[in-house]
C-alpha cells in the first residue's frame, strides 16, 4: 500500500481490519472500507480497466460512479463498479472486456487502428457484399459488450418496501443536510438519501488543505442525529422521478419506493473533465476524484503531480494534494487571470502557477500504463486553442483536472423542470420547478459553501410553506464572481485522443465530423456519436458535448438544449426492479381434491382448472375420451367453480338484462333459465351464459370463466349510465359450482335431495333452490355438456362437502370426475360454439348462426344498432359444424388449420376432436357462406400440407350422428 | 406510480384503476344514419386535450368520471357520473 | 477490415459529406408535402423520387429526423402476422429490408436472428398455429416448434419460466430480424435528399388548408406552403394532424415503453417474445438487452416513463432468465403509439382530396417502414392506393370491415 497516507481526519477506511484479495491474478491487501479502486490505487496499481471501443488502459477518473473506466468481475457477478463498491475479503477480481488481461489486453491493437474507425464507422462499412455482413456482425458483437454474463448467477428476490414522507431530500451534502435539519425542526417528516455510504458530500473532501472544515460536517451530522424525524438512507440512490413524487430509492437491500409530499433536489454536480489529448491515461483524474481518494481512503493520488484547472476548484485540489505530501509540479490554469482567491496560498507553498496555459497533451509512460509528463502550452482562451509554439514539457506521474461542473439534475429533468443556462455559473439551472419540487445547492447554481447552507434553509422554508406551514421567504442571491465552470475547457489537438466521453471513447473530432455529416442537433449527435449512451449516461460527458456542438454551430449553449433525462440515475439491477415477482392465481375450493386425484391443471383466465384426470400411464387423449364416455354412458362431475356468477337484484333486473344482453328477459318465468349473449357496441360477440330467474327481482347469471371480471365491470358501467333500480353482486368467488351430467346424474342427485327431480316438475332450462346433501343449492338444468345435466351452485366453502357427497353417492353409478378439456369435447359433441374459442375479436352473431339469440325488436341492447348495419351486409364467413369421413384414419387436422380452396383461404378450423362416443372426428370451422349448407364438402389443410375433406352437418353432433 | 382520486374511496395508486375510455354520448340510434353510428362506435377524439373519461376503481367496483388532460396527464376532477360538484370547482 | 474505411484513415479532412442538406426556409410551393420526418415520411419521399420521379417534395419535421417512434422502437422486423393481407404486406417490407443496407449504402445492421413467439397456454398455442398456417400459406417461413427447438436456439431460457408459466411451444419465424433504427431514417433521408427532396427539421405544421374538400396548402412555423398533396406520416401525433382537416379516425394515443441494460458480451442470439409474460427482448449489436412490454393501459400524449412498467417487465424477464438478477437497466424510455381498434395501420386516401394518411402504426410501424414508404409513394403518385394496402383503408371502419389482426390477442412486437 505504497500510496497510503497517514491517517486523514474523517477517513472511511478502518485500518484495524486488513483485507486480502486478488486482481488479475495478483494479490493485494486493503483496509476495510476501501473500494476496489482505492485499494488497487493504494497499491500502485494504475491500469484498472480497458475502454469499451479502443481498449485503452484506464484508471480512476471520477471515483464516483460517474464513469465506467473500472468495471470488474468476481467470477460470479459482472460489470461491478470498482470505484464505489467496497472490496471484500477473498475477492478474486479481473477487469471486464479484456483479452488476455488488463495489462496486456490483446485488443488494445484497436487503439492503433482507430483512424480506420471514424465516428459512426459501423454505418459506413461491412454491409457490402451482403453475404459477408453476418461475419462482420459477429466480429463486432464480440468486440462490443462489456462483461460476460454468468448463466449460473442465482435469482435474487429483493423485497420492495414503501415509505412516505413530507419531504424527501436527495443528496446529503451540506445543502441537503441543512435543508433536512431546517425542515425537521419545523416538524416535517424528512427522509434524506445519499448514494455515498457516509453523509457530507463534498464537505467531507473539498478542504483546500484545511481539515478544520470537517468540524462543520460533524456538527451538521450530530444535528441530523438529534432530530428523530429525519430518516437517513445512505448507500442508496434516488433512481428516478415518477409522477406524483414517487421516487424509488435503490440500495443493496432492494428498492424502497418513497412517496413524498415534496422533494428537495440537492444532488450537487458532476465534475466535468477538461478535454485534452490523452486525458484518459491512468493517473489523469478529476480533481474531486483526487480529493476522494485522499480524504475518504487515505490514498495519495500520485507523488509528483500537475493540476490543470479552468476554475478556482483546481487550486483547492492543489492545496489538498500539497497537504498530503504530493509534490505539485505545477498548476496550469487555462484562464488568463488565474485565481485571486487562492494564488497567494499556492505561492506561499512554492507551487508554480501557469496562468493562461493548458495541458496540450499528457505523455504516456513507455508501457502506456500511466503518465510520465505533460506538454504544456500557452492557451488562447478566446479561440480555445493551444499556442503550440510555446510548448514545454513537465514531468509528472499524475494529473488532476478541474474545469467545471454539470448539475446532477436528472430528477429535476424527469419531473419536468424547466432549465435555463446561467452564464454566471456556466451551467443549466432550474427556472421553472414543478409543483412540490425544489432545488438547492450546486444543482441550483449555488456554489459557495456559505451560500449553499443558506440555500438549503431557503429550500426547506419553501417546502414548509408549500405544505401549508409558516416559514420566512429568504431568497438566496445568485452566484457572483468567478464561474465555477469554464465555458469551454477544450484543447484541440491534430492527433485527437482528447476524450469527451470515456464510456464510449468519443473525442472532439468525432463531434466535429458528426456535425459535418449533418448530425448537428444534440439528439442526432447523441445517436450518431453515442455520446452519453454508455452506462454512465453522460454524467461526465453530456455538458462538454453540448459545449462542443454549440461552438460548431456558432450558437449559444442554451440554443443547443439538452438530451432527455430518463431513469435510471445509476444503472439499476433487474433483480431489484423485478422484486419478488408476483403471479396471482385463483384456486377453487376443490383444488386440493383435484390435486390428490391426479388432475392435470390448466390456466383459464386467472384460474387453475383441472383439465383431465389421467390414470397412471394414461395419455391425455385417452383420459379425455374415458371421461367423456362416462358422461355419455353413466355420469360425470366437473368443478365449475371458476364460472363467472353475478346476481342482479331489484325491480328493474329483467330490464337491465334486456338492455345488456341480446335476448328477452322481462317475460321470463321465475324458476326458468335463458341463454344470454353479450355483444360490444360494434356487434362483436363478447361472451355468453345462462340467466336463471330466482324471483321477480332476482336473476342469477352464470357466464364463462375468463371474461367474468370484465363482463361484471361492463355491467357496472352500464348501470352507472342507465341508473335502473337494480343492484349487482359479483358472487364468482362466493359461490362454487358443480356440474353433474349423464344418464345417471338424476338418480345420483336424487339420493341427496328431497326435491322432485322428475322432468315434468324440473324440466330443462329451469332453476330450483333446494338442499343437496344438506347444502342450500341453486340447481340449474342446462344442456351444455349433456342433455341430462345439473349445475349445482352453492357457497364456495360448502362445495367440497357437496362434491364428496356426490362422489360417494355416484360410486355405484361409476360417476367420474372430468376436467375442462373433456368439457370442451362434450360441448362440441353437443354442438355448442364457445366464445373465445370458436369466435375471435371480430366475430358477429350472424357469423356463428346465433340469429336465434338476437331479439332485434327490443328498444335497445348493446350492439343492436351495429347489427342492423351488419345485417345489411353480405356475410363474409360462417361457422359450420363438420365431420370428417367415417373411419377417417389419416392425419388429424388441428385447431387453426386452414380451410383452403387452392390458393384461397376460405376459413379455419376453430375446434376439432375425435369423439370416441360418436366414433367420428367432429368440429367447427369457418367457411365462406357458399359452403355453409349441410352436405357441402370443403378441404382442411393439415399440418403436413395434406388436404382432408370435411362435410358440413347439422348440429348437435350427438343428435345428427347418434340420433340421441 | 401516479395517484388517482376515486370519488368514493379517496386517493389511491393507479394500479387499482382500470381505464374505461372517453366518456361519450351515443347518437340516437333510432334516428342516426349508419355512417353516424359507425363513426360513433369506431372513431375517437384522439387529439390531446381536456377529456371526460371513464375510470373504474377495481377493489370497490366504482365507475366514475375523471376530467383529465391527456397531454399533461393532470386530473382536474373526479366524480360519479351525473354528480359533478360544480360548487367545489368554482371555489378552486 | 473493409477497405472503404481506409479513406477515413488516409484523408486529412473527414471525407464524408452531409447526409442531407440543411435548408433555411421552404419554397412557396411543392408538388407534395410530407408531414413527419420519421422513417415512414422519409421513405415515402425517397420512393416518390426513385419510383415515380416526383422530386418537388418537402419533408417537414417538427423536431429532428427519426426522433419519434423511428428512434424509440425496439427495432424488430418480422412478418409473422395473422391475416394474409398483413403477412403479405409485412413480408414485402422484410424483402426490401433485406437489401436496404446495400440500396441506401448505409449499414443498417440488419441482423436476421430468428424470432420466437413463446406460448405458455393452450390458447396461445392455438394462436401460434393459426399464424403459422397463414404464414405458410402465403410463403413466409413460420412454424410451430416445441420446447426442444426453443432450448436449442436459446439454451439460457428457463423453459418453465421459474415454474410460473411453462413454455409449451412457440411460433418460430426465421426471417425475424433487428436493425439500427436510426440508420433507417438517416439512410432514407440521405437517399431522398440526393434525389432532390428537401428535408426541413424544426419545422412544425400549424394548419392544413382545405378548400372545397381539396388540400391547397400547409401552414408552418416557417411560412405557408402551397401544395395539392399532403401526406401525414406522424404516428404518435396523427390525431393532431387529422384534427386540422376535421377528419375523424379511430386512432387513440397510448405510450409504449422500453428499456435497455448495460452492454454485455453476446449471448442472446434470437429475438424472444412472450405474450403471456408481456416481454420482448433481443440483444443489440452493442451488447445491450433491448426490452419492451405491452402498451400502457391508458391514453397519454407523453413519452414519460413509469416505474410499474419496468418493474413488471423485469420481473417477467427474471422468470425467463433468472441469472439476470444483477444485470443492470441503464435507461427506460417511451414512444407514443397510434392505436387502432384492429391492430392494423390506416393507410391511403381519405375523404379529403389530396390528403393521404400513413397512420395507425401502433407498435408495428418500424418493421413496415420500407413498404409503407413505397406504397404511400405509389398512392400519392397515382392518387390511388395499391391492392397491397387496400385492407388498411380508413373507410374499413365505416364499412365494418376491420382487419382480422384483432384475432391475435397476444402481444407481438
Amino acid at each position: 500500500m505504497i500510496f497510503r497516507t497517514p491517517k486523514q481526519v474523517g477517513e472511511w477506511v478502518n485500518r484495524t481490519k486488513k483485507i486480502n484479495f486478488t486482481f488479475e491474478g495478483e494479490e493485494f491487501s486493503a483496509f476495510e472500507g476501501d473500494t476496489i479502486s482505492s485499494a488497487l490505487w493504494a497499491a500502485g496499481q494504475k491500469v484498472l480497466g480497458r475502454s469499451f471501443k479502443y481498449h485503452r488502459a484506464r484508471g480512476v477518473l471520477s471515483l464516483a460512479n460517474h464513469d465506467v473506466n473500472v468495471l470488474v468481475t468476481d467470477g460470479i457477478d459482472t460489470n461491478i463498479r470498482a470505484d464505489v463498491v467496497e472490496v471484500k475479503q477473498g475477492m478474486v477480481l479481473t477487469a471486464v472486456n479484456t483479452s488476455g488481461g488488463v495489462k496486456k489486453d490483446k485488443n488494445s491493437y484497436i487503439d492503433s487502428i482507430s483512424p480506420l474507425l471514424p465516428v459512426g464507422f459501423y454505418y459506413k462499412a461491412f454491409h457490402t457484399p451482403r453475404r459477408l455482413f453476418p461475419f462482420w456482425e459477429s466480429v463486432i458483437r464480440k468486440a462490443a459488450g462489456l462483461g460476460i454474463v454468468n448463466f449460473d448467477y442465482p435469482r435474487i428476490l429483493k423485497r420492495k418496501t414503501h415509505s412516505h414522507c413530507d419531504v424527501l431530500v436527495v443528496g446529503a451534502g451540506p445543502t441537503g443536510l441543512t435543508a433536512a435539519c431546517t425542515a425537521a425542526e419545523a416538524g416535517l417528516e424528512v427522509t434524506i438519501v445519499d448514494e455515498n455510504r457516509q453523509l457530507g458530500g463534498s464537505l467531507g473532501y473539498n478542504r483546500a488543505g484545511d481539515s478544520s472544515v470537517v468540524t462543520e460536517l460533524d456538527s451538521l451530522m450530530s444535528k441530523v442525529a438529534s432530530l428523530p424525524n429525519i430518516k437517513v438512507m445512505t448507500g442508496a440512490y434516488a433512481a428516478g422521478y415518477y409522477p406524483d413524487h414517487l421516487i424509488p430509492i435503490v440500495s443493496e437491500a432492494g428498492i424502497n419506493k418513497v412517496r413524498a409530499k415534496s422533494v428537495i433536489v440537492a444532488s450537487g454536480a458532476f465534475e466535468q473533465p477538461p478535454v485534452f489529448r490523452y486525458n484518459d491515461l491512468p493517473g489523469v483524474m478529476l480533481g474531486s476524484a483526487a480529493q476522494r481518494l485522499l480524504y475518504r481512503y487515505a490514498v495519495k493520488p500520485f507523488n509528483n503531480g500537475i493540476v490543470v484547472t479552468a476554475n478556482d476548484y483546481g487550486y483547492r485540489v492543489a492545496l489538498d494534494l500539497f497537504q498530503a505530501g504530493t509534490k505539485i509540479v505545477a498548476l496550469v490554469d487555462m484562464r488568463p487571470t488565474g485565481s485571486t482567491a487562492y494564488a497567494a496560498a499556492l505561492a506561499k507553498r512554492g507551487v508554480k502557477v501557469y496562468t493562461g496555459h493548458c495541458v496540450y497533451e499528457a505523455i504516456a509512460s513507455s508501457d502506456k500504463s500511466g503518465v510520465r509528463g505533460a506538454i504544456i502550452c500557452a492557451y488562447d482562451e478566446k479561440q480555445s486553442i493551444a499556442l503550440t509554439d510555446t510548448k514545454f514539457t513537465l514531468e509528472c506521474d499524475g494529473i488532476a483536472m478541474s474545469a467545471g461542473w454539470a448539475p446532477a439534475g436528472a430528477l429535476l429533468y424527469q419531473a419536468g423542470t424547466g432549465m435555463q443556462f446561467d452564464y454566471g455559473v456556466e451551467q443549466f439551472v432550474p427556472s421553472r420547478l414543478p409543483n412540490g419540487m425544489f432545488a438547492a445547492g450546486k444543482v441550483n447554481g449555488i456554489f459557495e459553501l456559505e451560500q449553499r447552507l443558506r440555500d438549503g434553509v431557503r429550500a426547506a422554508n419553501d417546502v414548509i410553506r408549500h405544505l401549508g406551514g409558516q416559514a420566512p421567504q429568504n431568497d438566496v442571491e445568485k452566484h457572483v464572481g468567478i464561474s465555477p465552470s469554464h465555458a469551454y475547457p477544450m484543447v484541440p489537438h491534430p492527433k485527437g485522443k482528447n476524450f469527451v466521453d470515456f464510456d464510449e471513447d468519443i473525442q472532439i473530432k468525432d463531434f466535429v465530423n458528426a456535425a459535418k455529416e449533418g448530425f448537428d442537433n444534440i439528439e442526432l449527435m447523441k445517436r450518431f456519436t453515442t455520446v452519453g449512451m454508455g452506462p454512465s449516461q453522460g454524467k461526465h460527458s453530456n455538458m462538454n458535448a453540448i459545449r462542443i456542438l454549440a461552438r460548431i454551430r456558432g450558437l449559444p449553449v442554451e440554443k443547443i438544449g439538452t438530451t432527455t433525462s430518463r431513469p435510471f440515475f445509476h444503472p439499476t439491477p433487474i433483480g431489484h426492479l423485478g422484486g419478488r415477482g408476483f403471479h396471482s392465481h385463483r384456486l377453487t375450493s376443490l383444488h386440493d381434491w383435484h390435486q390428490a386425484n391426479g388432475a392435470v391443471f390448466t390456466d383459464i383466465g386467472a384460474w387453475k382448472r383441472a383439465a383431465y384426470y389421467p390414470a397412471a400411464g394414461q395419455s391425455k387423449e385417452d383420459a379425455i375420451q374415458t371421461e367423456a364416455l362416462a358422461v355419455r354412458k353413466t355420469a360425470g362431475i366437473i368443478d365449475g367453480s371458476s364460472f363467472g356468477k353475478i346476481e342482479i337484484h331489484g325491480p328493474d333486473a329483467a330490464l337491465f338484462l334486456e338492455r345488456f344482453f341480446t335476448g328477452v328477459y322481462t317475460d321470463q318465468k321465475v324458476g326458468s333459465c335463458r341463454y344470454v349473449m353479450l355483444l360490444d357496441e360494434t356487434g362483436v360477440v363478447v361472451d355468453d351464459g345462462i340467466a336463471s330467474r330466482l324471483a321477480d327481482d332476482l336473476f342469477y347469471l352464470s357466464i364463462g370463466t375468463s371474461n367474468a371480471a370484465a363482463v361484471y365491470r361492463e355491467m357496472q358501467r352500464s348501470q352507472q349510465m342507465w341508473q335502473l333500480n337494480i343492484g349487482l353482486v359479483n358472487v364468482t368467488g362466493a359461490f362454487g359450482a358443480i356440474n353433474i351430467a349423464g344418464p345417471a346424474a338424476r338418480e345420483i342427485l336424487s339420493t341427496l335431495t328431497d326435491l322432485d327431480l322428475s322432468y315434468e316438475s324440473f324440466p330443462m332450462s329451469s332453476v330450483r333452490e333446494s338442499h343437496v346433501a344438506g347444502v342450500e343449492t341453486r340447481m340449474i338444468r342446462v344442456a351444455f355438456v349433456a342433455d341430462n345435466g345439473y349445475e349445482l351452485h352453492a357457497p364456495m366453502g360448502q362445495i367440497p362437502h357437496l362434491w364428496n357427497a356426490l362422489i360417494e353417492a355416484g360410486k355405484k353409478h361409476a360417476l367420474r370426475p372430468f376436467g375442462s378439456d373433456t368439457q370442451r369435447l362434450l360441448r362440441l359433441e353437443m354442438g355448442h360454439a364457445m366464445p373465445g374459442v370458436d369466435t375471435d375479436g371480430l366475430t358477429n352473431p350472424f357469423e356463428i348462426g346465433a340469429d336465434w339469440a338476437i331479439k332485434m325488436d327490443k328498444p335497445y341492447f348493446i350492439g343492436q344498432r351495429s347489427l342492423t348495419i351488419l345485417a345489411k351486409r353480405p356475410l363474409r364467413k360462417q361457422l359450420v359444424p363438420f365431420v370428417l369421413a367415417e373411419n377417417y384414419k389419416g392425419e388429424m387436422p388441428m385447431d387453426c388449420n386452414l380451410v383452403v380452396d387452392g390458393r384461397d383461404i376460405l376459413g379455419r378450423v376453430t375446434s376439432i376432436s375425435y369423439s370416441k362416443y360418436l366414433d367420428r372426428c367432429i368440429g367447427f370451422a369457418y367457411v365462406t357462406p357458399a359452403r355453409k349448407e349441410v352436405g357441402s364438402v370443403f378441404q382442411i389443410r393439415a399440418d403436413s400440407g395434406a388436404l382432408v375433406a370435411a362435410t358440413v352437418v347439422k348440429s348437435p353432433f350427438i343428435k345428427t350422428l347418434k340420433g340421441a | 406510480m401516479k395517484l388517482l382520486t376515486c370519488p368514493m374511496n379517496g386517493t389511491r395508486p393507479l394500479s387499482e384503476f382500470v381505464f374505461g375510455g372517453e366518456y361519450r354520448q351515443a347518437p340516437d340510434q333510432d334516428t342516426c344514419t349508419d355512417a353516424q353510428w359507425a363513426a360513433f362506435v369506431h372513431n375517437r377524439s384522439g387529439a390531446p386535450g381536456d377529456k371526460k373519461e371513464w375510470w373504474y376503481h377495481s377493489p370497490s367496483g366504482t365507475w366514475f368520471i375523471a376530467e383529465r388532460n391527456t397531454l399533461t396527464d393532470k386530473v382536474t376532477s373526479t366524480y360519479l357520473l351525473g354528480q359533478k360538484d360544480t360548487t367545489q370547482e368554482a371555489g378552486k | 477490415m473493409p477497405l472503404r474505411l481506409l479513406k477515413f484513415a488516409l484523408s486529412k479532412e473527414h471525407p464524408a459529406p452531409r447526409f442531407f442538406k440543411s435548408h433555411e426556409t421552404p419554397k412557396k410551393s411543392y408538388d407534395v408535402v410530407i408531414i413527419g420526418g420519421g422513417g415512414h415520411g422519409l421513405a415515402a419521399a425517397y420512393y416518390l423520387a426513385k419510383d415515380h420521379g416526383i422530386t418537388n417534395v418537402c419533408v417537414l419535421e417538427k423536431g429532428y429526423i427519426g426522433g419519434g417512434n423511428t428512434g424509440r422502437n425496439t427495432t424488430i422486423v418480422r412478418s409473422n402476422y395473422l391475416t394474409p393481407e398483413g403477412v403479405n404486406f409485412y413480408d414485402a417490407s422484410v424483402k426490401i429490408y433485406e437489401g436496404l443496407s446495400e440500396e441506401l449504402d448505409l449499414n443498417l445492421f440488419y441482423s436476421t436472428r430468428g424470432h420466437f413467439t413463446l406460448a405458455h397456454t393452450e390458447s396461445a398455442m392455438r394462436t401460434m398455429r393459426w399464424r403459422a398456417e397463414v404464414n405458410k400459406h402465403v410463403g413466409v417461413e413460420s412454424r410451430v416448434v416445441g420446447p426442444d427447438e426453443i432450448a436449442k436456439a436459446c439454451p439460457q431460457l428457463d423453459l418453465s419460466c421459474s415454474g410460473q408459466a411453462p413454455i409449451l411451444g412457440a411460433l418460430f419465424h426465421a426471417p425475424g430480424s433487428v436493425a439500427r433504427h436510426d440508420g433507417v431514417a438517416w439512410g432514407y433521408a440521405r437517399g431522398a435528399d440526393r434525389l432532390g427532396a428537401e428535408i426541413y427539421q424544426n419545422t412544425e405544421v400549424l394548419g392544413i388548408d382545405v378548400k372545397n374538400g381539396k388540400v391547397c396548402g400547409v401552414k408552418t412555423n416557417k411560412g405557408y406552403i402551397e401544395t395539392k398533396q399532403v401526406l401525414s406520416a406522424v404516428a404518435g401525433f396523427t390525431p393532431r394532424i387529422t384534427e386540422m382537416v376535421d377528419l375523424e379516425t379511430p386512432i387513440v394515443i397510448h405510450p409504449l415503453q422500453a428499456c435497455v441494460t448495460e452492454p454485455m458480451k453476446p449471448w442472446l442470439n434470437t429475438i424472444l417474445v412472450s405474450g403471456s409474460l408481456h416481454v420482448y427482448v433481443s440483444q443489440s449489436s452493442r451488447g445491450e438487452l433491448v426490452m419492451g412490454s405491452s402498451l400502457d393501459p391508458y391514453e397519454v400524449h407523453s413519452t414519460r416513463s413509469t416505474l410499474d412498467f419496468v418493474e413488471g417487465l423485469t420481473s417477467h424477464m427474471l422468470d425467463m432468465f433468472p441469472f439476470l438478477s444483477n444485470v443492470k437497466v441503464v435507461r427506460q424510455w417511451a414512444g407514443m403509439a397510434d392505436m387502432t381498434p384492429d391492430f392494423a395501420p390506416i393507410m391511403g386516401k381519405t375523404p379529403i382530396e389530396g390528403f393521404y394518411l400513413d397512420a395507425g402504426w401502433g407498435t408495428w410501424g418500424f418493421k413496415a417502414t420500407p413498404i409503407s414508404g413505397k406504397t404511400m409513394a405509389q398512392t400519392i403518385a397515382n392518387d390511388s392506393a395499391p391492392d397491397l394496402i387496400h385492407s388498411f383503408r380508413l373507410s374499413r371502419f365505416e364499412d365494418y370491415e376491420l382487419t382480422g389482426e384483432k384475432g391475435a390477442a397476444s402481444v407481438g412486437h
